[in-house]
């Protein structure tokens, strides 16, 4: 069952719900929310992905990062150190 | 004879202490409002400028003559069509806004008619009301010869009927505000905060454009009905003033929340039209500029004037003056088919007096309009093309205002979720998240668009979303005015080429 989460773009101007399965990694949820705000945000590779206040691993599933259903998340371009 | 001056005191001040029934019965707190008070404590309630029942008919009565000539001269069907694009959507979007708003003006007025704590109070809002009808009135009258020319003029008629997202925010603003409410709080949130300084940004703001851009039956408009509203906007002063000496904190929470409430709904209509549907050239001033010399410092004052404190979110809302309207436009340019009316794309010039104007967050907001004209440059202009030029995620919203998550900055969404009692919200802001904390019964089961497509409520198809749900069509729902054939763009491309 997909879950409806809420993502915000960093650049982007409001928030869009974006439906993940739990199997699908982080990544792929970071491409998805990119692709959905292409409209106004050009896809930019270095991203990260931020829930809770804290980067989530990308490799982890949905699941395994622990997202619930009308979460937020972020996704926001690395900074470079 | 009693002169003028000697007689109004008379006819103002009629109320007599009850024996046969108690103040209460005749007063109840949940239609009055809170505090409830005996009348000794609302006796001496005094408006500024007094009317007299006749005094109002031979008034209002010239003011409609005025505005009857007006339509006469200026308002014929081929004056209005030789308006600029971009103003004629402006234009609709008041047209849907404003008369059934100014109806449920009608409908708080008359709770104030008949349990505002003073006859003298009473009497202004009966003549409040009668102002409100009109405000409806003229309106509906102005813009009905334009629906058959524009079906988006028409389909404007039935918004407020409708369960587009904009609508379903309009009404939850203005349900609470004017109908569901109380008579003390109508005063404070509708007359004080509403009226005496939003309303001045709208009307007065909106002749201003509306002169520039050679739109004299909408600046004959608006002129109109601001002059009744300065009238009976002053029914929220001597409200407040009894409310100050017996629950100053409660007088303080009402202001703050209608103040942001006010300011979310009017950024937008007036936002918008100021700086993007107004060309140019015509632009007297920013949004921004207006908002600090009309809304802001008259505001301040008055609260100073009361002892009264700025708002908690005086700097989120000072932050916002930057850049709220702006992410609103852009994010609905992009979704512009939820809507029934038609936008733009700031040209090269526009973008370059917005950065002149907006400083602070205008990399990014152009950034923005960079993406969105590639899209145009690789798809190609035409009518064909819109939806190749349109959002496909669902948009969000907030779970208070009801209008879109685009609070804070391009580079921070201040949105912030709530669970409560096991069910997760989502709002805009903290000052929206506020207000929902301080009142949860009033708002904790309303559903926002998202909700209601969650649940099954609303399609989540989205053109099934568009003709069922917001009853648009393709004939009224919004398009981009020139399919983005705009002569900037083509040379760019040509450039390129």
């Amino acid at each position: 069952m997909p879950i409806p989460l809420y993502g915000f773009l960093e650049g982007d101007m409001l928030g869009l719900l974006v439906f993940a399965e739990e199997v699908e990694t982080v990544q792929e949820l970071a491409r998805k929310l990119q692709d959905a705000a292409s409209i106004r945000v050009a896809r930019n590779n270095d991203v990260e992905l931020i829930y809770n206040g804290k980067t989530v691993d990308p490799a982890l599933t949905v699941a395994q990062a622990g997202l619930q259903a009308l979460d937020r998340f972020d996704v926001i371009w690395r900074h470079k150190v | 004879m009693l002169n003028r001056d000697e007689w109004l005191p008379l006819a103002r001040k009629l109320d007599w202490d009850y024996t046969y029934v108690r103040e209460d019965e005749v007063f109840p707190q949940v239609i009055s409002g809170h505090p409830w008070l005996p009348h000794s404590e609302w006796k001496d309630w005094e408006e500024s400028f007094k009317t007299s029942y006749r005094e109002y008919v031979d008034n209002q009565y010239e003011k409609d003559m005025a505005v009857y000539a007006v339509r006469d001269a200026v308002s014929r069907l081929e004056n209005i069509q030789k308006l600029a694009a971009p103003w004629l959507n402006s234009l609709k979007v008041h047209a849907a806004a404003l008369p059934l708003a100014e109806f449920t003006g009608v409908i708080g007025s008359l709770r104030g008619a008949r349990f505002g704590r003073d006859s003298a109070w009473r009497t202004m809002s009966t003549f409040g009301a009668l102002d409100e009808y009109r405000h409806t009135q003229i309106p509906l009258l102005l813009f009905h010869q334009l629906v058959r020319w524009d079906s988006q003029f028409d389909w404007a008629h039935k918004f407020y009927h409708t369960n587009n997202w904009f609508a379903i925010a309009a009404r939850h603003f203005f349900d609470e505000l004017t109908l569901g409410q109380n008579a003390i709080e109508f005063a404070i949130g509708t007359n004080f905060v509403l009226e005496t300084g939003f309303t001045n940004l709208q009307f007065v703001g909106l002749a201003s454009l509306a002169r520039e851009s050679s739109d004299h039956m909408f600046e004959r408009m608006v002129t109109s009905i601001q002059t009744d509203e300065a009238r009976h906007a002053q029914i929220g002063h001597p409200v407040l003033e009894v409310l100050m000496k017996h629950d100053p904190e409660y007088v303080q929470y009402l202001l703050d929340k209608w103040f942001w409430r006010s300011w979310r709904t009017f950024s937008i209509l007036t936002g918008v039209s100021t700086d993007y549907l107004t060309a140019l050239e015509q632009r007297p001033y920013s949004f921004k500029e207006f908002m600090e010399e009309w809304i802001v410092d008259q505001y301040l004052r008055m609260l100073d004037e009361f002892g009264l404190k700025k708002p908690w979110y005086w700097n989120i809302f000072e932050d916002e003056l930057e850049i709220y309207h702006h992410m609103i436009y852009a994010s609905a340019y992009t979704y512009r088919a939820t809507l029934w009316f038609d936008f733009v794309i700031p040209s090269p010039a526009e973008r370059k007096w917005l950065r002149q104007k907006y400083p602070k967050y205008w990399d990014d907001m152009d950034a923005v309009w960079e993406q969105v004209i590639e899209r145009w440059r690789t798809t190609g202009p035409g009518a064909a093309n819109e939806f190749a030029v349109h959002g496909t995620a669902m948009p969000t919203f907030c779970d208070l205002c009801q209008l879109p998550l685009s609070g804070g900055s391009p580079r921070k969404n201040t949105a912030n979720v709530l669970t409560r009692d096991g069910r997760k919200y989502i709002f805009c802001s903290e000052p929206c998240r506020w207000i929902f904390l301080r009142e949860p019964e009033r708002y904790a089961n309303h559903k926002d668009l998202v909700k209601r497509v969650l649940s099954g409520e609303a399609p989540a198809e989205f053109t099934n979303l568009l003709t069922e749900y917001f009853q648009l069509t393709p004939d009224t729902w919004g398009k981009d005015v020139y399919h983005g054939a705009y002569d900037w763009l083509e040379a760019k491309k040509a450039s390129v080429a």
